[in-house]
């Protein structure tokens, strides 16, 4: 077989897995927009309809709004203790490095839903049950600890700490210091590593199968629940919006950090 | 302007010993170099001057003021660091800024010193230059602008010149020295280059395993060193092994392989080591020390001819000439060294 | 010439104390995980020691009852074995798909890099339910493949509600993971050492065989470990793939737990499945670590 013709099929075996990959997404993108009811080739025209159709149904706006509300405590609450936690590890650890970088990321490698099911018994067996938002808050911060603590670990590995003593030396006080060169040169993985805990909150699943009560549902579940019995397109709408969130969010990330400094398993 | 004073340091990582007792005075005005191979304690040294490390034995005084347990903040030192450390999210004039902002400067004084000093360093009109568009030369020089514009009491230099090519390293060399001539600045001075501690220093501690082998003026350490080690770690050397006979008019004299060698030195008796340098062989010209070798090698080195002799007693020599004088490999080669040239040291050394 | 005016040293403004115990930072985290995260799990494995009482979730009674009706009921085998096989195939199916294009990431060059990368990750953070909910557009009965097929005359295909909707589903969504630790591991590989190969004389096959394939098993392995978990533990992909036609492990996990409201039940079946899923994996590291030999570790 000729170079070229392998290159081709190459090419060619790329973009089909890209475009598998892809695909259903820009289906419900698309599907959001149609004007008909079920999706036809060729679409049928343009239509807002569906976003209307979202935009009046209580139970999706308020699931909306929810969504985003925990999402941003999630965020508040795993970036300040992730982030102290990747301090710790990075700079004080010693010995115990590689045990507790084990431990803070140890929810990331066990199945969400391993972790929502002990959760939910643990609330129930200490009687906190799952009224109100603290359960699912404590559920989300649990799985987004980790990638904000590989994150920000990340950015201090590599962080320059003559920097900091070139500070010191020349007369700013350890927080000074921290705030205004440690800080500055670090934040880019720090915002990282915020929106990501905000968007594992925004999109979760598992946890929040197990979490949730009647009085708050999120977004991904009450979709879920609109999908196990009907079919309309108001969820393509309401995906759709989930859909722009992440790719703002993967955007953002780029932008700040470069999409280079995501590997998978975190910094050696 | 202080002094900086080390007295009886100790500073240890778990089991190693870094630093052994160090006591080491640097005199106001004075350029020390802390000169010694990787892993003798020099860094380390100099950090515990900075203040980054506390040591467990011993104190450090700028003049009268105990600074041993000061934080670094505190201390008033300014550093110029290997990598530079400017700050990658300020501006040149910002990095610069940086000490005098800290010290609560009013903007208006700020500005008037960090123009003045950008000005001796020529580095006038790059102020809203980022680090990372400045050449290695630059960045230097805004690391010492931003060390010396807080007036420090003293100066500190890790290894500055280690990532700058050869040409820009021996410009910088005499730059450094002459800012420092310039500012009277107390310095210490972290190299393991032994020509560049030659050119700089006011005076050279050699350090070796967190241990000081010897403090003295550059021509000093050179001409007369105090152990095998310095004289090896300084320069080329020749060493013959040999016997103290006595003193003789006020030389000593040697028994060596090649012969009985006169020779200076502060050695009474014992077995010793006589020290000397290629340059200090020179043709026979009816003087003290004379020696008959074959030539071995010959290496034509530009301005010198480096070569090695094969002398009696199974001693080769190395022996530098100036080109114009000439010897070829096998041919018989008449040598003589003068007693000054020839410095004893401890044979355990 | 003249020398600058002496400035003031900084003085300590108040008396130099020593800064706060940093074990202070790990703190917080590592509380909040220790009782949020490593209690409840160990309260699911002692909850699964337990039976199920009248009107409430629990009682506390240890027995093995839990265990024994598992282990004893053909049909709970069947669903473990059900689950396992998906997961299995899933693994494969992603390294085969998934192996171009970890191959084309790891030697992209220059702004493509980033576009694959965010191309690949993107799918990621849409979430399993409206990937779900876009195969369910593309594989439904009346869905856009069967439009194409009726047009062309072919008739309908039952592309969902069953294992082969299901498959896709788990395929399409962990694609990604696997891309990225094979991506990671050929990244390591330097360049040069097909070129040295082929310049011994190998065909791209070959070099490919022979060089790149095994300097990229510690990718593989990790990847495959890790969808094989994440697709054993699958829940939104079957249900709405699936329907009542696929049952897997994790949606009787599900409906022991919120339906049933029966908690000792659930746990043991989730300490089963799990268990079985670490039993599997040490027998598939060990392997891995024998066939890995060569890595300086």
């Amino acid at each position: 077989m000729s170079a070229t013709l392998r290159r081709l099929g190459f090419l060619g075996t790329v973009v089909a897995v890209y475009l598998f990959l892809l695909a259903p997404i820009a289906i419900v993108v698309i599907a959001a927009f149609n004007a008909g009811e079920y999706l036809r080739f060729p679409p049928e025209g343009f239509s807002l309809r569906w976003f209307w159709k979202f935009f009046a149904s209580e139970p999706f706006v308020r699931a909306f709004w929810f969504s985003l509300k925990l999402a941003s405590f999630v965020t508040v609450l795993s970036t300040v203790l992730g982030g102290a936690a990747a301090f710790y590890v990075v700079r004080h650890a010693g010995r115990f490095r590689d045990l507790l970088r084990l431990f803070l990321v140890a929810p990331l490698q066990l199945p969400a839903i391993l972790t929502g099911i002990a959760l939910l018994i643990f609330f129930y067996s200490v009687g906190l049950g799952t009224r109100g938002i603290v359960g699912l808050l404590i559920g989300h911060t649990v799985v987004s600890i980790p990638y904000v603590f590989l994150m920000v670990g990340a950015v201090l590995l590599r962080f320059d700490r003559t920097l900091e003593e070139a500070a010191r030396s020349l007369g700013a006080s350890p927080w000074t210091t921290f705030r205004r060169i440690t800080l500055p040169l670090i934040q880019g993985g720090v915002i990282s590593g915020a929106l990501f805990a905000f968007i594992t909150s925004f999109d979760q699943f598992p946890i929040s199968l197990l979490l949730v009560n009647v009085g708050n549902t999120t977004l991904p579940i009450q979709l879920f629940d609109y999908l196990r019995f009907s079919f309309d397109p108001t969820a393509a709408a309401a995906s759709t919006v989930s859909v722009a969130m992440s790719v703002a969010v993967v955007w953002l990330i780029h932008r700040l950090v470069g999409l280079e400094q995501v590997t998978w398993g975190g910094p050696r | 302007m202080a002094s900086i004073q080390l007295e009886g340091v100790t500073k240890r990582f778990g089991p190693v010993v870094a630093i052994h007792r160090l006591t080491l005075h640097v005199q106001e005005g004075e350029l020390l170099t802390l000169l010694g191979p990787s892993g003798c304690g020099k860094t380390t040294t100099l950090r515990l001057v900075a203040g980054f490390l506390i040591p467990e034995e011993g104190r450090i005084h700028f003049g009268t003021l105990d600074v041993t347990h000061l934080p670094p903040e505190h201390r008033n030192v300014g550093i110029v660091f290997q990598n530079y450390a400017l700050f990658p999210h300020m501006t040149v004039a910002q990095n610069v800024a940086f000490g005098l902002e800290v010290r609560g400067l009013p903007n208006a004084e700020v500005r008037s010193r960090v123009g003045e000093i950008l000005e001796r360093v020529q580095l006038r009109g790059l102020e809203h230059r980022y680090p990372h568009q400045l050449s290695g030369g630059q960045q230097q020089r805004v690391a010492l602008a931003r060390a010396l514009v807080i007036n420090p009491q003293v100066l500190l230099l890790d290894e500055p010149l280690a990532n700058l090519d050869a040409k820009l390293r021996e410009e910088m060399r005499f730059y450094i020295r002459h800012l420092q001539r310039e500012f009277g600045i107390t310095t210490l001075y972290v190299t393991h280059d032994q020509a560049e501690a030659m050119v700089l220093a006011d005076r050279i501690a050699l350090l070796r395993d967190g241990i000081l082998q010897q403090v003295a003026p550059p021509e000093e350490i050179y001409r007369r060193p105090q152990s095998r080690w310095v004289a090896d770690f300084v320069g080329l050397c020749n060493f013959l092994p040999g016997r103290v006979l006595g003193r003789e008019d006020g030389f000593l004299l040697v028994d060596t392989p090649i012969g009985v060698v006169r020779c200076s030195g502060t050695a009474d008796a014992g077995r010793v080591l006589v020290c000397v340098r290629p340059e200090s062989l020179r043709p026979d010209a009816g003087g003290t020390n004379r020696i008959v070798g074959v030539v071995r090698e010959r290496t034509f080195l530009g301005n010198l001819l480096d070569l090695q002799v094969a002398c009696p007693g199974g001693v080769v020599l190395r022996v530098q000439l100036t080109p114009t004088q000439d010897a070829r490999p096998g041919e018989p080669l008449h040598l003589e060294f003068r007693p000054q040239d020839a410095w004893v040291v401890p044979e355990d050394g | 010439m003249a020398r600058a005016v002496e400035l003031a040293r900084p003085e300590p403004r108040r008396p130099v104390r020593s800064a706060p115990p940093a074990v202070l930072l790990l703190l917080p985290a590592g509380l909040f995980l220790v009782v949020f995260f490593l209690v409840p799990y160990v309260n699911m494995v002692r909850m699964s020691f337990l039976t199920k009482a009248q009107g409430a979730a629990f009682a506390n009674v240890v027995t093995l009852e839990n265990y024994l009706r598992i282990f004893g009921d053909t049909f709970y085998w069947r669903v473990i074995g059900r689950t396992f096989w998906l997961a299995g195939l899933t693994t494969v199916l992603t390294l085969v798909l998934g192996y171009p294009l970890a191959y084309a990431v790891a030697r992209a060059s220059g702004p493509r890099r980033p576009l694959l990368l965010m191309l690949l990750l993107a799918p990621l953070l849409v979430g399993a339910v409206v990937r779900s909910y876009g195969w369910m557009i593309l594989l439904g009965r009346v869905g856009l493949i069967n439009q194409v097929l009726r047009a062309l005359g072919r008739g309908e295909a039952e592309l969902m509600y069953n294992i082969l909707g299901v498959l896709i589903g788990l395929v399409h969504v962990y694609l990604p993971f696997m891309v990225l630790a094979v991506a990671g591991a050929l990244e390591q590989i330097p360049p040069d050492v097909e070129l040295a190969a082929r310049s011994l004389g190998a065909s791209p096959w070959r070099t490919f065989w022979r060089v790149t394939w095994p300097l990229s098993l510690p990718g593989v392995f990790s990847g495959a470990m890790l969808v094989f978990v994440l697709a054993l533990s699958a829940y939104v992909i079957p249900i709405l793939l699936g329907g009542n036609n696929v049952l897997v492990m994790p949606m009787l996990i599900v409906q022991m737990l919120l339906d049933a409201f029966n908690w000792p039940f659930g746990s043991a079946m989730a300490m089963v499945l799990f268990g079985l899923a670490c039993v599997v994996l040490w027998a598939y590291v060990k392997a891995m670590n024998r066939a890995l030999r060569w890595i300086p570790r």
